[in-house]
């Protein structure tokens, strides 16, 4: 299945293309994969996640499906 | 150094200092301001009129080396809301009053002359005089910064409070102006019109000298240091204060809001912008960078978080602070503006003019829906923003905020709270803000209660934005805290460490007690936010508020936001929950 990745702030570095930055682009999954194995195939430090799939908050045990749009950012805060 | 008051009487033009009243030697900051608003203005006041009284108060902790401990609160009856207003600053002025002795400077009447124009200086002796600067009149602010910076004797060093052409014409969008740690008038005590009360006392700049004074002396110094130490290593281990907030500033929050659905887009019409990565966090530093600009800074010395940065133009000259969060968003998101340097334009004319950029990036967005000009039109919209000066329209009516805009240009959808604008989250996918939102007694105010941290962030737990169940006890919890940290002057960003680190909260009442000498602990940190919200809550209820202004605009609960088609559906009986606790601590404090 395909994913719509979107990778945010020191994350977007780990885009496996390699060329950085926000825009989202797709990426291919085994059915049934999950946010954690999205975390641990793109190698994401080891750290506390803000993960947004379709715009709702999602945990590492989330199972992904076709189509889905996922975001990840590190811990970021402002206001 | 003995807190004492600085008190200037505009219609006499009298200058004196007078000891702090020992039932008021516990507060500082906003709790101070609220007190001496709550026991001098009667509720019914006209705003700009003689009885209103403006009050600048750093914290407990200012002038003191605890980090970003050096904020400032303004109080007075807000002309924007017709309540009671606290508005919070960063830059420099908190720590030189505080290190000239001055818990709160107080400046009650106005001028006989309404033309007449003062500058009221303090020097670093702690002695304060008045002085005519008719010739100041309408002056932007950093022009007026450069003029008083002639004024100043080589060598000096001192901290500006300003008000601008916005604030001199009695605009209830106006905020005032404090100059930042390179003397820049850029940071902001923006909500609520207070730059009008200043115009209307005619007080057009305060310079406070604290040349040669250190940081202020503690009761035990051992037991600061301790705590300070801990507290500092928290601010520095957390990966918000530590990381997120130098590198990428407040605007880092532009990706996530829209991803979430909850950045407010072309006047609430919608809850992500497609443009939303072209005026985020992450391009505003690579922007800045790749020009040569500052990227991260304090707003006052002692920050250690860093968040402040200055933008600067294609040739690489400073053009204004940030754009923040709030900034970015009103101006860019909710005007349908993607474009930073239009953004950042907009951003100088309100800084320069005195006006409150949340307040005036939704009114130009309220404007833009009546038609008058497109979403989008950064040129149209700085136009419209400049035609104010000297009374000229439609600018004067934008400048009095986004309520007044709606009713003047026949506008249904107004985003406001209590005459104030929302600011850059939408109630309805983050109904925790909205409970914020509602029931705030500053009006619609983020700050009051950033609920955002746990909503959206993960910080301080997590609560489910898209329901309504815990949201009000979230909000309650959070504007408690706030008020308190908002009375020992700090920035509100340290909640972040304070929320997920045992040490870092515990370090709040270490450093308050090891500085003052005082007993404090959680509970007393905690009652002094109590009380200080009872003061705003028990002056509005006397200047007429009701449960029904603790509501949100119609609109909220019945227009469905995408992508969420969300309403906001936390229950009255929940908003109305919120203050519970005031009843009984008024009685405490003896109010009732």
């Amino acid at each position: 299945m395909r994913v719509d990745l979107a990778l945010f702030a020191h994350l977007s570095g780990f885009q496996p293309d390699g060329r950085g930055g926000r825009s989202s682009r797709p990426l291919e999954l085994e059915e049934g994969a999950t946010v954690g194995d999205v975390a641990s195939l793109l190698g994401l430090p080891d750290e506390p996640r803000i993960v947004l799939l379709n715009g709702r908050h999602a945990e590492d045990s989330t199972a992904l499906s076709e189509g889905d749009r996922l975001a990840i950012f590190p811990p970021v805060a402002g206001g | 150094m003995a807190r004492e008051i600085l008190r200037v009487d505009m219609s006499d033009l009298s200058v004196k200092r007078e000891p702090l009243p020992a039932a008021w030697g516990r507060y500082g900051g906003r709790a101070l301001t609220d007190a001496i608003v709550f026991a001098e203005v009667p509720p019914d006041a006209d705003p700009l009129g003689p009885d209103n009284v403006l009050v600048f108060a750093p914290g407990i902790l200012g002038g003191t080396s605890a980090p970003n401990g050096g904020r400032i609160s303004v109080g007075a009856k807000s002309p924007l809301t017709g309540g009671i207003k606290e508005s919070n600053s960063g830059g420099q002025a908190g720590h030189a009053l505080a290190r000239n002795g001055i818990a709160a400077l107080v400046v009650t009447g106005v001028p006989a002359d309404a033309d007449a124009r003062y500058c009221l200086v303090i020097e670093n002796d702690g002695s304060a005089s008045l002085s005519r600067v008719d010739e100041w009149a309408g002056l932007g602010n950093y022009e007026l910064a450069d003029k008083i910076a002639e004024t100043r004797p080589e060598g000096d060093r001192y901290a500006t409070i300003q008000t601008g052409p916005a604030g001199e014409a009695g605009a209830k969008a106006s905020g005032i102006a404090f100059s930042d740690p390179k003397g820049y008038p850029n940071r902001f005590a923006g909500r609520g019109g207070l730059g009008a009360v200043m115009g209307a006392k005619g007080l057009k700049a305060i310079v406070v000298s604290d040349k040669g004074h250190g940081f202020l002396e503690h009761a035990d110094k051992d037991a600061f240091q301790a705590a300070l130490k801990r507290f500092a290593s928290a601010l520095k281990e957390h990966a918000v204060t530590g990381q997120a907030l130098p590198a990428y500033g407040t605007n880092v929050l532009t990706n996530i809001l829209s991803e979430a659905g909850g950045l407010p887009t072309r006047n609430f019409s919608e809850g992500s912008f497609e443009k939303a990565d072209d005026i985020g966090g992450e391009r505003q530093a690579e922007t800045i960078k790749a020009r040569g600009g500052h990227s991260h800074h304090g707003c006052h010395t002692g920050c250690t978080i860093q968040c402040s940065r200055y933008w600067v133009d294609k040739d690489g000259h400073y053009k204004t602070k940030g754009p923040e969060y709030e900034t970015a968003w009103s101006f860019g998101a909710d005007c349908g503006i993607g474009d930073l340097d239009e953004i950042a334009e907009l951003d100088r004319a309100c800084g320069d003019l005195g006006l409150d950029t949340i307040e005036m990036g939704a009114t130009m967005a309220v404007y833009m829906e009546s038609g008058k000009i497109a979403f989008g039109d950064a040129d149209g919209a700085l136009k419209a923003l400049m035609s104010g000066a000297n009374g000229g329209e439609p600018g004067r009516v934008l400048w009095d905020g986004a309520a007044a805009t709606g009713a003047a240009f026949g506008v249904a959808r107004v985003p406001v709270v209590k005459n104030q604008a929302l600011p850059a989250y939408d109630p309805r996918p983050v109904m925790g803000i909205g409970v914020t939102y509602a029931t705030s007694t500053q009006g619609a105010d983020h700050t009051a209660g950033y609920t955002i941290t746990a909503n959206i962030l993960n910080v301080g737990g997590s609560v489910d934005p898209l329901k309504p169940d815990g949201q009000a006890e979230l909000s309650k919890n959070l504007q408690i805290a706030t008020a308190m940290l908002d009375s020992l002057g700090f920035c509100i960003f340290v909640a972040f460490a304070v929320l997920d680190i045992p040490e870092a909260f515990a370090a709040l009442h270490e450093l308050a007690e090891a500085h003052t000498g005082e007993t404090w602990d959680p509970d007393a940190l905690m009652q002094l936010g109590r009380e200080t919200l009872t003061f705003e809550r028990v002056f509005n209820e006397k200047a007429g508020f009701t449960a029904a202004d603790d509501r949100l605009p119609e609109f909220f609960y019945t227009e469905k936001l995408p992508p969420h088609d969300a309403v906001f559906e936390v229950s009255d009986a929940d908003l109305d929950s919120v203050f519970d606790f005031v009843p009984e601590t008024a009685k405490q404090m003896g109010l009732a």
